[in-house]
């Protein structure tokens, strides 16, 4: 992955513009293009046989077999409270790292690695596309034609969440 | 004061050598008292402390030394005869070497506490200018008193090697008595006889673990060299794999001869990994004697608080069990061996006018049978009297009437894990909490084992813990529940019956199925785990029976598909706590399948059954 390309140029960017340069992979869910920092994403894989795992709330779709590990996978679709729809060719989990421990998160498609420095991130205005919470939006990047939505993973649970995790 | 030592690498020698010493040394002077006129036993006590006392001088521990000094003088005395055995005497050799630990305990933290050991070395002190009353009666402390090295008659042979280290730095090698410990009743030479044949090796190579510091493991060279053979081994078989897809992709062998070859191959490399899974196994293991040798001590002290005799007994110390499972068993055995000695054994009079010897017998032992090592306390004392169980529950509330008037007898004995019970009206420092029993039961249920009670009133009762032997790998039972696999450690599966679904009762809106002579509450698995239906049904299911600590049910599923070893992988944080998963595996094609935790499941049953 383009990992590599992260300290290299980071030093001639950052003298030229103000703000730290971010490297943001983006991906699409329900037409809307989101993006998280690189450094989260451990890797990005298709869709591989999912376990279900009972009791669990509704946006766990399961569980994987990653090289012997086995992690939980979470559907984006679902956990935004967005409309469901059918895994096609597209359809990717990105592993990332969520507090320290692995997890997968189905997405629609994944589509590039951007380059963005902090100055371009706005905070996110009030009433952001529906349903997702606004806990775990960082800010809203407007980048000529197109329009980011900054994702902060560790906030992607609330602390009512995490309690019913622990809880279970 | 900080340790101020150069060579940190002689300080972890010198930590890992007199833990060893100091653990052994509990177990030894317990068994002196049983046995004073055992020379050898009261000479390797003696080297002990003295190995302590060098080589804590050697590193200037000043406060160790003096302990040790003292200690070692008292002993010196008793050796020479000078001195009796005596429990007085045992109780302040005792406390001295518990100080002692509490010392080395301190190093070991790092931090030298100035501690107040005046108080114990005065008592010891006192004993060094104390004449015996009696001239010795034993003529076997005789060649002791003038160190003469005799040759060990054969019969001791296998004691000798036991302590090489011990006894090289030392002049005193070994005085063994011409007639040793032939005279003494066979009852209280038990223990002691087991140990001499049973712990030889151990002592020089995996005995070393030390259970206070499991983060480093001792293990047997030997053992080494057989697990570097398999792996290389495992290294041929790799080799030859390759070789075969070469020969494969080159065209140079067809698919028919490849078949059977990678068939050949396959049957070879399953016997190299499972034998490398139990040499690897192996190293994990120790002997359940870490243990029990803590036991004689508590149970002396005990017996001298309680006002009660007690003949401790143990078999079977050398059964070797997973690391993960000697952690997690020695609080609940303790607490079943206070409880034995509380609540089973009766006090000498009692016993007495009960028409039982006046001395009570607790027998410890442990066996490995089949893939779970089998733990029993049986005691002789006064059995559990379940009408007076039955009362105390109802008088805490914790059963009703209709309740108890349902019970079986085996149902009465459960009572007593109930968190609250106690059949004391009073609360002492030893039991009355209520608390005991109950984490007796947690901590087993904790390990996926069982416990199941006999007792008959007036003739002792009896605790049969069954643990598995390992918690990192298990055999379970794979079963599918329409369509989707699930595994069941098989450690919990009692038995599997295929049944007509239309032989199913339902009882206050469980369902239950009639075994035998008992009603078995049942479970549907698709149902707990919200499995989705599939389309055709059949009359006929399968049902698994677990039980687990002392409940079973049975778990309806659709099909079982197989009996499969699986390693345990963790669910992560997030998943960790899901209702009746205990975690995942993954399976030959990389998929990914559940395991159910029978201890969830059983309790889900308590609770629907409670709910009804």
């Amino acid at each position: 992955m383009s990992n590599a390309l992260a300290p290299m140029k980071l030093d001639d960017v950052r003298s030229g513009e103000q703000g730290e340069l971010i490297q943001l992979v983006s991906f699409n869910l329900a037409q809307e293009e989101y993006g998280v920092d690189v450094l989260k994403v451990r890797e990005i894989i298709r869709m591989p046989t999912i376990t279900r795992v009972p009791n669990t709330p509704h946006y766990v779709e399961g569980v994987i077999n990653l090289r012997g590990k086995v992690i939980p996978i979470i559907n984006m679709r679902k956990r935004f409270c967005l409309a469901d729809a059918e895994y096609d060719k597209q359809t990717r989990i990105m592993v990332m790292d969520v507090g320290g421990e692995l997890m997968g998160f189905i997405v629609d498609a994944v589509s590039e690695v951007i380059r963005i420095s902090s100055s371009e991130i706005q905070p996110s205005p009030a009433v952001v596309s529906s349903g997702i919470d606004q806990e775990c939006i960082a800010g809203v990047i407007n980048q000529a034609e197109r329009l980011l939505v900054l994702l902060e993973l560790e906030k992607i649970f609330t602390q009512d969440e995490r309690q019913l995790f622990s809880n279970l | 004061m900080p340790i101020d030592c150069e060579d940190q690498e002689l300080l972890e020698g010198f930590l890992t050598e007199t833990t060893e010493l100091l653990e052994k040394l509990d177990d030894d002077l317990v068994a002196l008292e049983k046995t004073p006129s055992d020379t050898d036993l009261l000479n390797q006590i003696f080297r002990s402390i003295h190995t302590v006392k060098g080589a804590s001088s050697f590193l200037g521990f000043d406060l160790l030394v003096r302990v040790t000094h003292k200690t070692e003088d008292v002993l010196n005395r008793l050796r020479k005869g000078e001195l009796l055995v005596t429990p007085e005497i045992m109780d302040v050799v005792l406390e001295a070497t518990d100080l002692v630990k509490t010392l080395v305990a301190d190093i070991k933290g790092g931090d030298i506490v100035d501690r107040e050991i005046d108080e114990t070395v005065n008592k010891l002190i006192p004993l060094l200018t104390e004449q015996v009353q009696q001239p010795p009666a034993d003529p076997v402390v005789e060649p002791i008193a003038a160190e003469v090295n005799i040759e060990p008659p054969p019969a001791a042979a296998p004691s000798a090697p036991s302590e090489p280290s011990a006894a090289a730095g030392q002049p005193t090698a070994q005085p063994e008595p011409p007639s040793p410990t032939a005279p003494l009743p066979p009852a209280v030479s038990a223990a002691p006889a087991a140990k001499k044949t049973a712990p030889p090796k151990p002592a020089d190579n995996k005995g070393g673990d030390d259970l206070s510091d499991s983060s480093t493991v001792r293990v047997d060279v030997k053992r080494l060299d057989d697990l570097m053979n398999q792996v290389g081994e495992l290294v041929l078989e790799r080799n030859r794999m390759i070789q075969l897809n070469q020969d494969l992709q080159g065209g140079s062998s067809d698919q028919i001869l490849f078949g059977e070859e990678f068939g050949k191959l396959t049957k070879r490399m399953n016997f190299v990994t499972s034998e490398l899974q139990m040499q690897v196994l192996k190293m994990r293991m120790i002997p359940v004697e870490k243990v029990f040798k803590k036991f004689p001590r508590i149970v002396r002290s005990l017996s001298r608080d309680l006002g009660k005799e007690v003949d401790l007994q143990i078999f079977g110390e050398e059964t070797e069990l997973d690391r993960s499972v000697v952690d997690e068993i020695g609080d609940p055995l303790i607490h079943l061996i206070r409880n034995a000695m509380d609540h089973g054994l009766e006090t000498p009079e009692e016993r007495l006018a009960a028409g039982k010897p006046r001395t009570g017998t607790l027998v410890l032992a442990a066996v490995h049978e089949g893939n779970s090592i089998i733990i029993s306390i049986k005691d002789d004392g006064r059995g559990i009297d379940t009408e007076r169980v039955g009362r105390k529950a109802i008088e805490k509330g914790l059963i009703t009437e209709e309740q108890l008037a349902a019970m079986s007898q085996r149902e009465m004995f459960d009572l007593i894990f109930l968190p609250g019970f106690s059949t004391k009206d009073k609360a002492s420092d030893l039991s009355g909490r209520g608390v005991g029993m109950d984490v007796v039961k947690t901590n087993i249920k904790k390990l996926n084992g069982l416990i199941e009670i006999k007792s008959e009133k007036g003739l002792g009762s009896e605790f049969i813990l069954r643990l598995p032997l390992t918690l990192a790998i298990i055999q379970s039972l794979l079963v599918e529940v329409e369509g989707e696999v699930y595994s069941i450690p098989l450690s919990s599966v009692l038995e599997t019956l295929r049944v007509d679904q239309r032989q199913f009762h339902v009882v206050g809106g469980q369902e239950v199925l009639k075994l035998r002579e008992s009603v078995l509450p049942l479970i549907r698995l698709e149902q707990v785990f919200k499995v989705q239906p599939a389309a055709e049904r059949d009359d006929f299911c399968y049902v698994v029976v677990i039980g687990a600590a002392d409940k079973r049910v049975g778990l309806v599923v659709t099909r079982l598909v197989g009996q499969q070893e699986v390693a345990i992988k963790s669910l992560g944080n997030y998943l960790a706590n899901i209702p009746g998963i205990a975690g995942s595996t993954i399976l030959g094609d990389g998929r990914v399948t559940l395991i159910v935790d029978p201890v969830g499941m059983i309790d889900s049953g308590d609770n629907a059954a409670a709910g009804r």
